[in-house]
């Protein structure tokens, strides 16, 4: 079939709502293979509750990343390094997160069943926002909630992609809220932001005063 | 919107096109003005389509003079291009040929940019592979997998969450 990568582009983006259809034709062969990842990972964002999603996008984390899991007795995926960098073509991260990694947790993650999951269950959400904001090459909408810190923030300043932004249920102290302000104003594309349930830090309070 | 009408061509002005093989093609001048047909015209008494044979340029005129009235889309708006999913009764028949004259079709829909009919071509490729395996799409357009066995397994067990969806 002998046609130029334009035209498969064309084709296979038909069928980017049958992720059934793009798994069979990806495994076609490697020329497939190469244009079919890209579209099938773009926006896998609302089957994040799928554990195995969760399983590939953690056997991306670099040492790193990996190093700030350590004290939650997590079991790894006992699996190679993925072919591909699927993360980094990922458009839209948060929102199914937390049950994606419960999920992941509850079944093949936690080596202590009797656990209390968590705090794990933040420590992998937050391993995998870093891991996103690093790899990412196209993310446009994010949702962070709960655990957040200067260093996400400040990856999230060197962001400049995001056009959707929604920050719940965080604590935020006064550095942070400095940091927020400058991502905000920063932000050229963020043409919706949502920020709810959020706590402000006394001191938080006094800098956002002052930056207003 | 233009309704594809509102150029200088009149309706009963023709224009001649000759395909890279010399065949020549008389057809409204409505048509060439549409798309663009006339890219390598030096003003001669024939425009030339380099890259498109005779059989092939012909069913693509078939296919422009059929939708002649269509309304134009927007070509930038890639998201209204493909949310109409469906084909229309005589676009399907029109695309059933053998599967050789199709992607001969695709391509000159690509070569001379000729938005729907490339579109349709795409549509119709994907509707003969959906709910497919692998191996049947292999068998139904010749590709041969040049997957090590290995190789075709990670990509299986990276994937297969996409299977269930």
């Amino acid at each position: 079939m002998a046609l130029p990568n334009e035209c498969f582009i064309e084709i296979f983006n038909n069928l980017r709502t049958d992720f059934k259809s793009l798994f069979s034709c990806l495994l076609v062969n490697r020329q497939w293979c190469r244009i079919i990842i890209p579209i099938l990972w773009n926006e896998p964002t609302k089957y994040s509750k799928d554990r195995r999603l969760i399983k590939i996008y953690l056997s991306a984390l670099n040492a790193e990343e990996q190093a700030l899991l350590v004290p939650f007795n997590i079991n790894f995926p006992n699996c190679p390094r993925p072919l591909f960098e699927y993360a980094s073509y990922t458009k839209s991260v948060g929102f199914f997160l937390p049950a994606g990694v419960k999920n992941w947790l509850d079944v093949e993650g936690s080596r202590d069943s009797q656990l209390n999951k968590r705090i794990p269950v933040e420590a992998i959400k937050y391993a995998l926002i870093k891991m996103f904001l690093r790899t990412s090459k196209n993310l446009k909408c994010l949702t962070l909630s709960g655990v957040i810190n200067k260093a996400i923030l400040e990856s999230l300043y060197m962001k400049n992609t995001i056009i959707d932004l929604s920050l719940l249920h965080i604590y935020f102290d006064c550095n942070e809220i400095e940091l927020l302000m400058k991502i905000i104003s920063k932000s050229t594309k963020l043409d919706y932001l949502s920020l709810s349930y959020n706590q402000l830090g006394f001191k938080g309070m006094e800098a956002y005063r002052s930056i207003n | 919107m233009d309704n594809g009408t509102s150029n200088s061509a009149s309706e009963n002005e023709t224009i001649t096109l000759k395909s890279c093989d010399g065949i020549e093609f008389h057809i409204d001048a409505r048509i060439a003005n549409r798309y663009t047909l006339l890219n390598n015209w030096n003003g001669g008494e024939s425009a030339c389509i380099p890259n498109v044979n005779g059989k092939v340029l012909e069913k693509v005129l078939e296919w422009c003079e059929h939708h002649i009235n269509d309304p134009q889309l927007n070509c930038g708006d890639d998201d209204s291009r493909r949310r109409n999913t469906i084909i229309e009764e005589w676009d399907e028949n029109f695309l059933s040929c053998d599967q050789d004259m199709l992607f001969e079709i695709i391509l000159a829909a690509n070569y001379l940019e000729i938005k729907p009919l490339l579109d349709l071509g795409c549509k119709t490729v994907a509707n003969m592979m959906k709910s497919k395996s692998p191996e049947e799409i292999r068998s139904a357009f010749n590709i041969d997998n040049d997957y090590t066995p290995e190789e075709e397994e990670q990509f299986r067990k990276e994937n297969e969450w996409a299977e269930d969806y």
